[in-house]
């Protein structure tokens, strides 16, 4: 095993993280605001993954902007089922938070049907020329231009997202979060935020499916996986903590891509359990979660 | 679940409009003979949906060729129906297994009961044609296994089940990323790779191998995802040199005059796609069943199970490169030997064996 | 409690029995009534389903802890039950014993480390958990691997529970397993568990306050529920004849598993049977009547109801019969 042939599997790992990592940053973001997990979320990646091939192969719309459009697009279908759905979940007063599980469970299996009533069942693909295929050399180290590209939108989307949490709207979210109940007394409107809330996380899924769209192939079925490896992310790196995502979406993608370089390919996702299971033991609320 | 009108629906209409025309015409019209009622279970939805899609596609162009007049050079492809019981036409009722095993055996049961089916078809992943299977004996009932090509499937005793195709294996779980499983293969740097997986694997790994630079000298792979037209069509030129071992040659012709004919029915079938491996199985699977129902000269099962027992089918009386269709005492065709199959500037061309072959072997991958 | 209200509590708790009693008598002859094997099956179904959702109903209902890794103790019973008849020859109506001991043995690992963590801590860790369980199968060629195990047919047997044309007997299997998993809800509801359970549910810290060992009481609901799936997925194991690891192990049967006690009504005792008589037959038949046709339509369907029976309908249906769940009144405190 050479000193490349590691560097090269770490890189690609970090490299997948980020895409982990920006996936798990909408699952938290949600969460943390209102304290419901979206287990429709992998299918929101897939909704944004169909959305970039349908402006590629359609309207012949590149990458660049893609991002944007997917983006606000996602954005709506995040606000329309906070306002379809989450709104009407929180005003249940009977098992709410059973009520928010199987509510986001029913979204996921119907989106996945109406994906596959509309594009139907098969592997598709969006080959953007250039940018799917494209690899960069440095020495032995090998690496493909779509998922640096991807991990660079994926940081780049932090950042946006560190931004928003400085505005006045951050601050907003911030206290929502603290005290759903207090702020409505300062002239916040609950809703409002939520909704918002909403928005942010799905376009922020929008983002990481443009991204994965690149290099990925793009099915009805195709969130499953992702939405598994966010849910133990967001674990990992705390509800609600943007930070905690990054940190722990690149470590999630790290001791993937190393557990199948020294132990076995197939018990890849062994590694990322064993460390769940051990921060577990140790920070039951996660890396960054508050304890 | 078929959404046609029901079969009895369609000649009471049928008996009502010929009422008239009878007294003209005599009595002939009016003995219709009935559908022969064939079940397909396949993944219609969720991860091999298209595979099941296109199974579908290629089992109604093999119904389309018996039932009606497409004239194709192959046994039973003169059309009409089925000449020993009276031209009556081969009607097929498809099932969703959604891969799942308990669903497939369910949907198995509900055909052989409820809708009276004469045999079943199915069923792509070895999962769901175990317990097809299962069933299939216990009411005994035939059961073609079209394309399934596990091994133990045929050691199990069962009597009432047949399978056209040679074994061999392919199953690898889906997995986001397959980054890794490249990059040692590059370091391990090994001539020749066996992949064996589904479509969405083989077309990571092919896209992995390429993103971290590794180029075998020979990838031989074990059909399944690598000749499924999609992953043709997401990985383009770096399929390019790919062998594969394959039921089917596409470019046979010469042998199997059937196959233009039948490809492009398939072709508008499936709006673009050439049949491949699997759809030529599944095609092949109704055609020897059709021929049984023939041979057998009814539909009672155990003059099916005869039948089938005794089928002897030349190759080039089919659209596949084998010497022809004859099973051993498990239900197994003894003369289906796969060919090996490499794609070459853009299209799948055989290598082997000799007599079929149309071009050389080329020992680089990629482009 | 004052007197007067412990009898009513009884006189209710009589009741039920009652009407369970009634509901078995019905079941035992509805079977003879419906000559199709498919209805008969879809019966075995929902009967399984009905059981197994008992059982996640007496952790994640009548002690809220919302499990989504239940499919771990359905795998471990179906395969413990599926390798002793297999490779030793052991007949499942033992092996079923067996296979409960293991799920049961199996919560209890899992409930150690994640009774510490609450709400959405707690589900994904069990979600992970199921997902450990199903890796490990897949990986491991001793019990088959991903290709999994065929049960082979022998001879029509109870001792075995084989049987040529399977439906009809197993209606009957289930039925038993699915009024077992009642009785097991009701004595424990009745039982001083039951009471603590209630109390953990509805405020862990002010029942520790009242003596409640939080801890223990947890992990006794653990063991009962992981136990009552383990038996159900060895009943599984011999109805279908095949065990793979997706088919028993997957997140989709965890989920399939709470989903009839969500729909029908968590905490309560015919909550798991009025799901699954809703949900098993409205996902089997449009899978018979769509699946074959108009692709995904199926999904939607299946997707949709769930969606919305879980919001128009939070308490789950059966308050349309005036019924609420165990703690209801507490929990509408809290929310």
């Amino acid at each position: 095993m050479t000193a490349s042939l590691i560097i090269q599997v770490a890189i690609g790992g970090l490299l997948m993280g980020l895409i982990y990592a920006l996936v798990a940053a909408g699952l938290s973001l949600i969460f943390g605001l209102m304290n419901i997990v979206n287990f429709a979320h992998g299918e929101l990646l897939m909704v944004a993954m169909y959305a970039a091939l349908l402006l590629h192969d359609h309207l012949h719309v590149g990458l660049l902007l893609q991002l944007p459009i997917v983006a606000a697009l996602l954005f709506g279908v995040g606000v329309a089922i906070y306002r379809g759905l989450i709104s009407r979940a929180l005003g249940v007063r009977f098992n709410s938070g059973m009520v928010q599980i199987f509510i986001t469970f029913g979204l996921s299996i119907f989106l996945v049907g109406l994906a596959q009533f509309m594009f139907g069942s098969d592997f598709r693909t969006l080959n953007d020329g250039a940018i799917s295929t494209a690899t960069v050399a440095w020495g032995q180290i090998v690496l493909p231009v779509s998922q640096i590209a991807a991990g660079g939108v994926c940081l780049l989307a932090f950042a946006a997202l560190a931004l928003i949490s400085r505005t006045e709207f951050g601050r907003a979210l911030e206290a929502t979060r603290e005290d759903r109940d207090a702020v409505a007394l300062i002239g916040i409107d609950r809703d409002h935020i939520f909704s918002l809330g909403w928005g942010i996380g799905a376009a922020t899924v929008g983002i990481a499916g443009v991204m994965l769209a690149s290099f990925y192939y793009i099915a009805p079925s195709v969130g499953t996986s992702f939405a598994v490896i966010a849910y133990i992310t967001v674990a990992l790196g705390g509800f609600g903590s943007l930070l905690g995502a990054l940190v722990a979406g690149l470590v999630v993608g790290l001791v993937e891509a190393l557990t199948a370089l020294f132990i076995d390919p197939s018990l890849k996702e062994i590694g990322i359990f064993a460390l769940y299971v051990l921060v577990l033991m140790v920070r039951p609320r996660g890396l960054f979660g508050r304890q | 679940m078929t959404i046609e009108t029901p079969a009895v629906g369609r000649r009471t209409v049928l008996g009502a409009a010929v009422g008239a025309a009878a007294l003209t015409s005599g009595p002939a019209l009016a003995a219709a003979p009935p559908d022969i009622l064939v079940g397909a279970v396949y993944p219609l939805s969720g991860n091999a949906a298209p595979i099941g899609n296109d199974a579908r596609v290629a089992l109604e162009t093999a119904a389309a060729i018996i039932n009606g007049h497409h004239d194709v050079p192959m046994l039973l492809g003169q059309g009409g129906g089925l000449p020993a019981l009276g031209g009556a036409k081969i009607k097929l009722i498809f099932a969703d297994s959604q891969n799942s095993p308990q669903i497939a055996q369910s949907e198995a049961e509900r055909l052989i009961t409820q809708d009276k089916v004469v045999a079943i078809i199915g069923s792509y992943t070895s999962a769901t044609a175990v317990t097809i299977s299962q069933i299939c004996n216990r009411y005994e009932v035939p059961y073609i296994s079209a394309e399934n090509s596990a091994p133990s499937l045929s050691e199990q005793g069962l009597t009432w089940f047949f399978r056209p195709s040679p074994t061999d294996i392919a199953y690898q779980a889906s997995t986001p990323s397959l980054a890794v499983e490249a990059a040692r293969l590059r370091a391990a740097n090994a001539d020749v790779l066996m992949p064996s997986s589904y479509t969405n694997d083989a077309i990571l790994l092919v896209r992995s191998m390429h993103n971290v630079g590794y180029t075998p000298k020979a990838i031989m792979a074990q059909d399944a995802g690598f000749i499924d037209p999609a992953f043709i069509a997401a990985v383009g030129p770096l399929a390019e040199g790919v062998m594969s071992r394959s039921s089917y040659a596409s470019d046979a012709e010469k042998t199997r005059p059937a196959i233009p004919k039948v490809n492009a029915l398939y072709k508008s079938g499936t709006k673009g796609k050439d049949l491949d491996d699997l759809s030529a199985r599944e095609f092949t699977a109704l055609q020897v069943l059709a021929d049984a129902i023939n041979r057998a000269g009814s539909t009672k099962n155990t003059a099916l199970q005869a039948a089938l027992k005794t089928t002897d089918i030349p190759g080039n009386q089919t659209i596949m490169p084998w010497k022809g269709i004859k099973f051993d005492a498990t239900g197994q065709n003894i003369l289906g030997n796969p060919v090996i199959q490499q794609y070459q500037h853009g299209a799948w061309h055989t290598i082997f064996p000799a007599d079929v072959a149309t071009a050389d072997a080329i020992w680089t991958v990629g482009t | 409690m004052t007197g007067a209200a412990a009898h009513t509590i009884e006189t209710r708790r009589r009741t039920q029995l009652l009407v369970g009693a009634g509901l078995l008598v019905g079941l035992i002859i509805l079977p003879v009534l419906i000559p199709s094997p498919y209805w008969r099956g879809l019966m075995v179904l929902v009967l399984l389903y009905a059981g197994l959702s008992q059982g996640w109903n007496v952790l994640g209902g009548y002690c809220g802890q919302i499990s989504l890794g239940h499919a771990l103790y359905f795998g471990l019973g179906a395969y413990t039950s599926t390798l002793l008849f297999t490779r030793l020859g052991i007949p499942p109506t033992i092996g079923l014993f067996a296979g409960g001991a293991l799920g049961g043995a199996a919560a209890l690992l899992v409930g150690w480390p994640c009774f510490r963590l609450s709400g959405h801590y707690y589900a994904i860790a069990t979600l992970v958990f199921g997902l450990i369980g199903l890796l490990l199968v897949e990986n491991w060629d001793w019990v088959g691997a991903a290709e999994g195990i065929t049960i082979p047919f022998r001879q029509q047997s109870w001792i075995d529970l084989q049987f040529r044309i399977a439906v009809l007997p197993f209606d009957y299997a289930m039925l038993a397993y699915a009024a077992l998993a009642w009785l097991v809800a009701w004595l424990v509801e009745g039982s001083r568990w039951g009471f603590y359970w209630r109390a953990v549910k509805d405020d862990s810290i002010a029942s520790r306050s009242l003596g409640v060992r939080v801890f223990p009481s947890k992990m006794a609901a653990a063991a009962i529920s992981g136990a009552i799936t383990g038996v159900g997925g060895a009943l599984y194991a011999q109805y279908i004849g095949f065990i793979d690891p997706p088919s028993t192990f997957g997140l989709s049967l965890s989920v399939l598993i709470a989903l009839p006690a969500v729909v029908g009504g968590v905490g309560t005792l015919w909550g798991p049977l009025l799901g699954a008589a809703v949900l098993i037959p409205v996902q089997q038949i449009s899978i018979a009547k769509l699946g074959g046709a108009a692709g995904g339509v199926d999904l939607m369907i299946y997707g949709g109801l769930i969606l919305v029976l879980a919001l128009v309908r939070p308490q789950g249906l059966i308050s349309l019969f005036g019924i609420r769940g165990a703690a209801g009144d507490a929990v509408v405190e809290n929310g």
